[in-house]
């Protein structure tokens, strides 16, 4: 997988860089949008990082250049500004994201691979997720751990999907809060720690083998 | 000084225009006298005939004419006013004169100018400071000329004392007009200069110096007014600006402390683990840090109004319950009974982000201060154009010299450990949105917290089930 990344502000720009580097990504990197649209007009990048505060051009401004010239992988946008912008909003309605520094690099690689996983059309919708001995029908909302069902509530049956759905990948707080509960806060309270918390006991307790881990400082993890 | 000389100079336009104007109305007066005088006397010397009476008659005929035009302003006879009277013919005859006694420089200067008939001009003769106005007419049989020539001392006199009025009025009106522009702009100057004075000496450490005023309503007083308003506007900002940074260097001071202290010891440690451990703290640190200045930013923006607001249907009640839901198992992880009631729908035109909030820093407020085992009620409804969230505890409630400033930022009671922006995060969110929150200890114990949006209009016009806008779980 190849990204393009656009961010004027040269440390994170290298941060970035690094650490998409370090998780498997080929990355390429500017800091102009003229030089950007040029690089990204090869049509070579499956995904692209754009910081909306350009020298040259509004980052807004390159990604509908890139559009009209029928770039159209997947773009995620870097910003800022504290209040989401109403344009930004309708773009990510068109299927990209964004999110407000500053942000953790786990949320930032997270939020890439689930953009490049709806980029790649031909998944079919599961109805049963398996994570070692751990087992959950979609359809009949029942999970089960070594065959043992485990009594769920809904917000945790809901939670422990996400983290299938994600296994193997580590998701943060603000993921969480989003994709579970549809709340954008940006929160640094233990809410969510709460919740896996409970949801732990539920599904790990019996277990010698732990499969919800917490990443300090990021996220949690659930694996094998 | 500008407008004095545009002055001076439309005053002394507007005085000779008028004495141009006087002096032409005497000098026409004069000149038909001249052409009238001169026909009668051409007729007596046409019909006379040329015998030793024609000169005396002729004189006596212009002796007369010459005592019409004694006549002054004031109907005295001016003894400066001269006629003369000449009538030239061939080299041969002897001119005949009637008119003051140096004869030849008359007759010289008549010889030797060239008068058309009928229309009078000014001619000068050696001896007289004035110049005559003369008429000449031809006699026609003979090649000889009269002449009657006019000097009106009396109008000259007249004119030339009216210039002399119209200048030194002039004088007088342009050094008066001068004056009082002088004095005037002196004075304004003066008070001008007193609030420059002001303003040079006032000085971010020193806010407390004022313009003076003085009594008087007109421009300047004015000028002073606005500026002690916007000193005090000044001051007001630089206040509110002290106060906040004084708490961000104290707030933020020491998290930077404790993030830089771990990670100093992080990278002392050989063991990788204990200092992953403490990289992970820090890292946690920071996420704090970069909330609160989030919020304080944003609890700012509110208090100044320019907080933007991307407003959407909410329906209170159901994100109420959908905060609840999310914050129930932490209630009860401390043994805390929540009771939620909020079915009816109460539909706002709210910024939803801000909105969900506003609700999770009251439920955090909740998890924190009403202690453990304390019961929580949280209430939504729509009534009175208002959605109103009241949230009664039975814990502590607050410390009464807190009270009036809750909302506040970085006002915190002594058990806190955030930075005192929770509570004002909610107010400036609901004020943003044209609502209001209050605070007060309730009688019975504990706290209770009222916070009140508007309604939309769609709500006041038709109590209306907003499930449309609900959304999914």
């Amino acid at each position: 997988m190849r990204l393009l990344v656009v961010e004027d502000d040269k440390m994170i720009r290298e941060f970035l860089t690094r650490a998409l580097a370090e998780s498997g990504f080929r990355v390429d990197a500017c800091a102009h949008g003229s030089e950007a649209e040029a690089m990204a007009l090869e049509g070579v990048h499956d995904a692209l990082v754009v910081d909306l505060t350009l020298p040259d051009m509004d980052g807004l401004e390159l990604i509908q250049r890139l559009r009209a010239q029928g770039v159209a992988s997947p773009v995620l946008i870097l910003s800022a500004r504290r209040s989401v912008d109403e344009r930004v909003l309708g773009l990510e309605r068109g299927g990209d994201d964004y999110m407000t520094k500053p942000f953790a690099v786990a949320e930032l690689q997270a939020r890439l691979r689930a953009l490049l996983r709806r980029s790649t059309p031909g998944q079919s919708e599961t109805t049963r997720l398996h994570v070692a001995d751990l087992e959950i029908d979609l359809i009949r909302r029942e999970a089960r751990r070594g065959g043992l069902e485990l009594q769920l509530t809904q917000q945790e049956f809901a939670l422990l999907e996400y983290l299938c759905r994600n296994a193997g990948r580590v998701v943060t707080r603000a993921m969480v809060l989003d994709h579970v509960w549809k709340m954008r806060i940006d929160t640094s309270t233990n809410i969510v720690d709460v919740h896996i918390h409970r949801l732990r006991s539920k599904v790990d307790r019996e277990s010698e083998r732990p499969l919800i881990r917490t990443i300090r400082g990021v996220g949690y993890l659930l694996q094998d | 000084m500008r407008s004095t000389a545009v002055f001076a100079a439309a005053s002394a336009a507007v005085f000779l225009v008028m004495y141009i104007m006087v002096a032409r109305t005497i000098r026409e007066r004069g000149d038909s006298w001249l052409v009238g005088e001169s026909e009668t006397l051409r007729q007596v010397a046409l019909n006379t005939p040329r015998d030793a009476f024609y000169e005396r008659i002729v004189e006596e005929v212009a002796e007369l004419a010459s005592q019409e035009v004694s006549w002054d302003s004031g109907g005295q006879h001016v003894e400066g006013n001269t006629v003369f009277f000449a009538q030239i013919g061939n080299p041969s005859d002897p001119p005949v004169w009637v008119g003051p006694h140096d004869s030849s420089h008359f007759l010289d200067a008549l010889r030797h100018s060239n008068i058309p008939q009928r229309s009078p001009v000014s001619l000068r003769v050696d001896g007289w400071g004035e110049p005559f106005r003369v008429v000449a007419l031809d006699m026609s049989p003979g090649k000889s000329r009269v002449y009657l020539g006019l000097l009106d001392l009396g109008a000259a006199h007249l004119l030339r004392q009216l210039l002399a009025r119209f200048f030194l009025g002039w004088m007088f009106m342009v050094a008066f007009g001068f004056l009082v522009t002088l004095l005037g702009l002196r004075r304004m100057l003066k008070r001008v200069d007193a609030i420059t004075g002001a303003a040079a000496s006032i000085r971010t450490d020193d806010l407390g110096t004022r313009v003076p005023v003085g009594h008087q309503q007109d421009e300047v007083a004015r000028l002073a007014r606005t500026f002690n308003n916007m000193l005090d506007r000044i001051s007001a900002s630089v206040n509110q600006l002290r106060t906040l940074t004084d708490s961000v260097a104290h707030d933020l001071k020491s998290p930077i402390t404790s993030v830089r202290g771990s990670l100093e010891i992080a990278l002392s440690l050989d063991d990788r683990e204990q200092s992953s451990e403490l990289v992970a703290k820090a890292i946690d640190h920071l996420d704090r840090l970069s909330e609160a200045i989030t919020t304080s930013l944003d609890v700012a923006e509110g208090e100044g109004g320019a907080l933007r607001l991307r407003r959407e249907p909410v329906d209170l009640s159901n994100l109420v319950q959908r905060v609840a839901d999310l914050y129930a198992p932490a209630f009860s992880d401390r043994h805390q009974r929540l009771n939620i009631s909020a079915t009816d729908p109460a539909l706002i035109a709210a910024d939803l982000s801000l909105c969900t909030r506003m609700l999770s820093n009251l439920m955090e407020n909740e998890l924190r201060y009403a202690g453990t085992g304390a019961w929580i009620s949280i209430e939504a409804h729509a009534q009175d154009g208002h959605a109103t969230i009241t949230v009664i505890d039975n814990g502590p409630g607050f410390a009464e010299d807190m009270l009036p400033r809750v909302f506040q930022r970085f006002v915190k009671g002594p058990a806190s450990e955030g930075h005192g922006l929770g509570l004002a995060f909610v107010s400036a969110v609901a004020v943003a949105h044209g609502g209001r929150a209050a605070a007060r200890n309730r009688p019975e114990g504990g706290a209770q917290i009222i916070v009140e949006l508007p309604l939309s209009t769609l709500q006041a016009e038709q109590r209306q089930p907003a499930e449309i806008f609900v959304a999914s779980p």
